[in-house]
């Protein structure tokens, strides 16, 4: 399970998060000790850091900027300061990405999850039973059997896939295909995953795919 | 400066002068003086009043000729004490001095004024920023409990928080510091943030969200155009038709500018209301009946687009359709620069 540091001074949001975090299978920690928040960040280790700007002693972006010294640990960085100065500051002291309060959770799941992708070198090959997903390409292979997918099913096929042990749900998959520009509605999804169905399916896997009525889809 | 005027400014001398004149030539005459030697001394107190009165006519000419000149070609009329010259006379001195004083009085007042105003502005961003954590935490809890909150309660916070940018932005543009920072920009990344901002708001009311956009970067303040952009879009959600809505977004490039248009099928707006769009609390017929709206809104939005030097136009037909166009020049001393 990849372990995500909360470093936020305010206690309702770090809880939240850290349930938020918790309830989508990753290992959430919170900050404590803000005087010496370099030291325990480094000692525990963390996948990702989520770091407020605004926090007491050192601030988020020279806290980030004594961090990159020492490690290359990806590092969002959050904030409620509508402003794009900061925004430039934090990339130039190497945060990976950036994010403004009140952010969209579902979206905060998919930078998370975008950017630990990034950091285990570029995956672009899923594995999944006998299958290879190729990225890439946007190829489905089986034995001697390709597929070719549209953009919409390659991101559908790809959160479900690096998903594969919980529900995805409706909402997820819309942002994610939004985030990629691919304004669609719902019913746009669902003609999307039946269509994704009936493709796995020429591949021998019939109901690889299940839906969970009202909540979502998982890969079984 | 008119001599007739001046001269009428010192009518009581020129009388005063003029009876001593007549009184000595008078007297002249009571000691029975020959006649020539009056008409000689009457010549020679004419010639000598005209000169003394010309001479310093011209001498305060040619000072308030420069200084009214100079104060009607300054366009900051405040800083005519600059152009003024040494003063030579008690008059001039007393002139300058007091433009002085008052200059250096009124600048006090202004800087009062103005620290009050960025102090308020610095407390609105403060509290906005401080406003925005609980915010964070409802949006937070409402994910994490949603048999408990249902979408309706995360629509609300979104109308809040919309509405707190709305302060935010305000502020922003009325207060005269530059405040923003100009970096390339994607078209693309702006209209997504904007998207998905609006996501659940366009799905609820199944508003079809279409864009035909290239990969085009433009000169402008990210978050200031997502605020702009974001507007408009609400403003397209609030004035939907009930029936196939749709906002559609397409780019244009041209030699010299960039156009961004927003298309969507709506209320329209009526004839009358549309030149007054623009306007500071203007709500107009749909902003009345349709949803309560503050006519703030897109005020907002023209100000910072006046600030930013982009260019803003709305076309509408009413029951038909409502079009705005943002136009982004094309600036390529700042890519130079760059």
């Amino acid at each position: 399970m990849k372990k995500i540091m909360i470093v936020e001074d305010d206690k309702t949001i770090a809880e939240e998060l850290l349930f938020l975090l918790n309830n989508s299978d990753y290992e959430g920690i919170i900050l404590k000790d803000f005087e010496n928040s370099k030291k325990e960040i480094l000692a525990a280790n963390p996948d990702l850091i989520l770091l407020d700007i605004n926090i007491p002693y050192l601030n988020g972006e020279l806290l980030l900027k004594e961090i990159r010294k020492e490690s290359n640990i990806p590092v969002i960085m959050v904030t409620s300061k509508e402003s794009e100065a900061d925004e430039v500051i934090s990339y130039s002291y190497g945060a990976d990405d950036y994010i403004t309060k009140p952010y969209n959770p579902t979206i905060l799941l998919l930078k998370i999850n975008a950017l630990l992708k990034r950091c285990e070198n570029n995956k672009s090959m899923i594995t999944y039973k006998d299958i290879v997903f190729d990225i890439g390409k946007g190829i489905v292979k089986r034995n001697d059997k390709e597929i070719i997918l549209t953009k919409n099913e390659i991101i559908i096929f790809n959160l479900l896939l690096s998903n594969k042990d919980r529900i995805v749900t409706k909402d997820e998959l819309m942002t994610d295909l939004w985030n990629n520009d691919e304004y669609i509605n719902e019913n746009a999804l669902t003609v999307n995953i039946s269509r994704l169905r009936s493709k796995l399916s020429d591949l021998g896997y019939e109901d690889i795919i299940e839906t969970r009525k009202g909540i979502g889809y998982r890969i079984v | 400066m008119k001599y007739r005027d001046y001269l009428k400014d010192n009518l009581v001398g020129i009388i005063i002068y003029l009876s001593t004149i007549i009184l000595i030539v008078l007297i002249l005459n009571a000691f029975k003086m020959p006649i020539f030697v009056s008409i000689i001394c009457f010549c020679i107190f004419i010639i000598c009043g005209i000169s003394i009165i010309t001479i310093s006519y011209i001498k305060k000419n040619s000072f308030y000729k420069n200084y009214l000149s100079n104060l009607e070609k300054l366009s900051k009329k405040y800083l005519i004490l600059e152009t003024i010259p040494e003063p030579n006379t008690y008059e001039e001195k007393i002139l300058v001095n007091s433009l002085y004083d008052i200059n250096k009085s009124m600048i006090e007042n202004i800087n009062e004024y103005q620290r009050s105003t960025i102090e308020f502005k610095e407390f609105v961003e403060l509290w906005i920023h401080e406003v925005k954590i609980p915010i964070s935490s409802m949006v937070l809890k409402c994910h994490n409990n949603k048999e408990k909150y249902d979408k309706a309660f995360l629509s609300l916070i979104r109308r809040l928080d919309n509405q707190i940018d709305e302060v935010l932005y305000y502020v922003r543009s009325e207060n005269t510091e530059k405040d923003f920072s100009i970096t390339e920009v994607s078209l693309k990344e702006v209209i997504r943030n904007v998207g998905l901002k609006n996501k659940d708001d366009l799905l609820e009311n199944n508003i079809d969200f279409i864009t035909d956009l290239k990969n085009i970067k433009i000169c402008t303040d990210k978050k200031w155009l997502e605020f702009i952009i974001n507007q408009i879009i609400n403003n397209s959600i609030k004035y939907k038709k009930d029936k196939e809505s749709s906002i559609k977004i397409r780019t244009t490039e041209y030699d010299e500018k960039t156009v961004l248009e927003i298309y969507d099928n709506g209320i329209g707006i009526p004839s009358k209301d549309i030149k007054r769009v623009f306007d500071k609390s203007f709500t107009g017929t749909n902003g009345r009946e349709k949803v309560k709206s503050t006519g703030m809104g897109l005020y907002i939005v023209k100000k910072l687009c006046d600030k930013l030097g982009h260019s803003i136009f709305i076309e509408s037909k009413e029951k038909e359709y409502t079009k705005v166009l943002l136009e982004f020049g094309k600036n390529e001393y700042y890519k130079i620069v760059r």
